[in-house]
């Protein structure tokens, strides 16, 4: 990570002196972009199918046949597609609803991991390993299992006399508990935000414990505001990554979204109509909305840190 | 951390840069996945048949013990197998098409039939009539993949859906079963509602898969109507789907049906069933699978008809298979491929090999040839087929394109009912809309 590797230059260091002239300037990029080779191997499959996926878009493509241009058919369609609509408020209330509350929690964990524990490498991989795991076919299995009608939630809940409801297999709570899940998995941001504290100086606190602030006046004041590049860098990327969940709607309904398509989540639903039911070029379209809706919430985003994200430089 | 002030936190240029680096490569990790197939064809003049089905590895063995059969017969051709679960089955064959690398043979599901065959990428058996030959078949098991007068595949087996219900279990709570041949779907409500009373909650009389459209199907053709047309269209009146979740529901209200929710899907083997575990005394299987379901359930289940066959306007039971086998019209081996076809179809000794697992054997005089030699469980599997089959039974139409479609939302459906989230008057109107729209008519 970028912040690591900058602890380590020394307190003030601008930039390095420059190098004694010599006659022959070697070739120093050469090394670089042969380290860069394989990178830009991997870009052409990445770059080709974006490229075509961008044409089939606007394209009637089964699989099977060539695909045939239809101009904005496609788009067109998805104006009147009622699981269209479905898919996306579950997408969004999926991000909305869990990007801020692991975001909190994660942050909420490294802010006592920060506090000197012993033993600190455990916990943090301990606390680490979910978000390793969250994604995996064998966790979201495993989910279902803890959450099903006799599992491990409904038998806690049963000391208290709850009679708990079937958590994957009720409509009304299977998305709950993929939020639920998604939130366990807050070991990343958290890591992150375990490195961007152990930044702050702390003198800085020294100053304010002086002064007589007290821990949470200390958290608003010092914390937070130092911390917010490191918490914007940390809500895009859990927004990004969480408008494109797949595998857990996937795995809790067997591909299906089920059950009512309480977990048909947009790139579900985009799957299901690119390989279940052949419509490639309307799956291409939804890909091509998906990636605007990203970038006009990213770029929301990047507006609104002008408000409250502090560069202390 | 040292005393003295370092300034670490990242600027703004640093955010944006790990930000961007960060999406790409989330875009990288989603191209990772590579594709199957592939050609590592023998060298010297052998051919190389791809040959792709579902299925798990007890099926794998019995296939592969047949394919070893045929390539001691043809010298110079090697058959190269894949499967893996239906479901992803159905999504790898797609892929497989859209790279221009179709397999030479592969299982073909009933309902993506049409989705390939309308396309044009599948071999019409009827112009090779002289290299696979289909005279053995019953009438109704060889117009199975017949589409207009083109025929796309040979039925890897016969079923049938079938009516289990586990005896140890209902001699344990002294409930009698009903007549299987002419049982009503009333005398099912009441059988589901005396096990559950008798066994006091412990296990629930019945759960047939109200979302499966194969069940349905059933339950449409005996009210006389077709659920798709003969040109492809939805046959299934309103009322109809509105008899069907209301049965369904009454069933549960009375606590014959588990309640909502007590059905998870956990997985989709007979090892994994509620009625393995014991927890359902009935339930609607395909006939290819009873014995898996037998061994799985203890060993006692008996085998009935879909109730209401004698009461309905006509006949609601037909003869199916589960999938078709089908060769690509790109096939590099042509030849080739319509032997292995002609082999599957009409060899003692491959249907020998692998038993029942896809079913009875579509050409009736294989079938009766290798009963004998059949386990028990299969035995009764093929009485009961070879009974469907003495009988008239209207035909069933091929699944036009845009069934996935209906299957799907039919699923979705049957969960909205469940959970009382729609009524079963509004969920009709919903399923039928869709599939209108699914079907393009």
């Amino acid at each position: 990570m970028t912040t690591t590797t900058r602890v380590t230059l020394p307190a003030g260091a601008s930039a390095p002196p420059a190098p004694p002239p010599r006659r022959v300037k070697p070739r120093k990029d050469r090394a670089g972009y042969l380290f860069l080779l394989p990178w830009f191997i991997g870009m052409l499959f990445t770059v080709i199918p974006f490229f075509a996926s961008l044409y089939l878009a606007f394209t009637d493509y089964n699989l099977l046949n060539a695909p045939q241009w239809i101009g904005l058919g496609n788009f067109r369609e998805m104006l009147d597609d009622p699981l269209l609509r479905q898919s996306l408020k579950v997408t969004f209330i999926y991000t909305f609803v869990s990007v801020p509350l692991s975001l909190v929690v994660a942050l909420g964990v490294a802010m006592l991991l920060n506090r000197g524990v012993r033993g600190l490498p455990i916990y943090r991989a301990v606390f680490y390993l979910p978000s390793l795991l969250g994604g995996s076919v064998a966790v979201v299995l495993l989910w279902r299992y803890i959450f099903g009608l006799d599992g491990v939630v409904n038998a806690f809940l049963g000391w208290f006399g709850i009679d708990g409801p079937a958590w994957t297999s009720d409509p009304d709570y299977a998305l709950t508990t993929l939020i639920v899940l998604h939130i366990w998995t807050f070991g990343s941001p958290m890591v992150i935000f375990l490195a961007g504290l152990r930044q702050i100086p702390a003198m800085y606190y020294e100053a304010a414990a002086v002064d007589g602030a007290s821990k949470w006046h200390q958290f608003r004041s010092i914390t937070l505001p130092l911390l917010s590049p490191i918490i914007f860098f940390n809500l895009i990327q859990s927004l990004i990554s969480s408008f494109q969940t797949f595998t857990q709607g996937f795995v809790l309904s067997s591909g299906t979204g089920g059950p009512a398509d309480s977990t048909m989540f947009y790139n579900l639903y985009l799957y299901q109509q690119g390989f279940s039911q052949f419509n490639m070029g309307y799956a291409s379209a939804m890909a091509w909305m998906l990636l605007v809706i990203i970038a006009a919430f990213t770029a929301l985003n990047f507006l609104a840190a002008k408000y409250w994200v502090f560069y202390d430089n | 951390m040292t005393g003295e002030p370092v300034r670490n936190t990242p600027n703004r240029r640093d955010v944006l840069r790990m930000t961007g680096l960060a999406g790409l490569g989330l875009g990288l990790a989603a191209c990772g996945r590579g594709f199957g197939g592939g050609d590592d064809e023998p060298a010297g003049g052998a051919v190389q048949l791809n040959m792709v089905w579902w299925g798990d590895a007890k099926r794998a063995e019995k296939t592969q013990a047949a394919l070893d059969i045929f390539q001691r017969k043809h010298e110079g051709i090697t058959v190269k197998i894949e499967y893996q679960d239906s479901g992803p089955y159905k999504d790898k064959l797609a892929t497989r098409f859209a790279a221009g690398d179709p397999p030479d043979v592969m299982a073909m599901r009933m309902d993506s039939l049409r989705e390939y065959a309308d396309r044009g990428t599948l071999l019409d058996l009827g112009q090779h009539s002289g290299a696979v030959d289909l005279s053995g078949l019953s009438e109704s098991a060889r117009t199975l993949a017949a589409v207009g007068d083109k025929t796309y595949g040979v039925p890897a087996g016969l079923n049938a859906i079938g009516f289990v219900v586990n005896r140890t279990l209902t001699e344990k709570y002294g409930v009698s079963i009903p007549d299987g041949d002419t049982w009503s779907w009333a005398d099912l409500a009441s059988f589901a509602r005396q096990v559950t009373q008798a066994s006091g909650r412990k296990v629930y009389g019945t759960n047939f898969e109200a979302f499966t459209l194969a069940n349905f199907i059933v339950f449409t053709r005996q009210h006389g109507e077709d659920f798709y047309t003969a040109d492809g269209a939805l046959g299934v009146s309103e009322s109809t789907v509105v008899e069907w979740f209301e049965m369904v529901e009454a069933m549960r209200a009375e606590g014959g049906f588990p309640p909502a929710g007590f059905i998870e899907k956990v997985g989709a083997s007979a090892e994994q069933s509620y009625l393995a575990k014991g927890s359902i005394a009935s339930q609607i299987i395909p006939t290819n699978n009873f014995l898996a379901y037998n061994a799985a359930a203890g060993g006692n289940l008996a085998l009935l008809r879909i109730p209401g066959e004698t009461q309905a306007v006509r006949r609601g039971q037909s003869v199916d298979c589960p999938h078709l086998w089908s060769v690509a019209a790109a096939t590099k081996h042509r030849d080739e491929a319509l032997a292995l076809l002609d082999f599957l179809a009409n060899d003692v000794e491959a249907s020998k090999a692998t038993g029942t697992t896809r079913g009875v054997p579509a050409n009736t005089s294989v079938a009766q040839e290798i009963k004998p030699s059949l386990e028990k469980d299969d035995q009764v599997a093929t009485e009961y087929l070879a009974g469907l089959q003495k009988e008239k039974l209207p035909r069933s139409y091929t699944y036009p394109p845009g069934s996935s479609k209906i299957a799907s939302s039919l699923e979705s459906i049957a969960a909205e009912v469940e959970f009382k989230r729609q009524t079963p008057q509004q969920a009709a109107k919903t399923f039928l809309d869709t599939g209108r729209k699914a079907l393009g008519k």
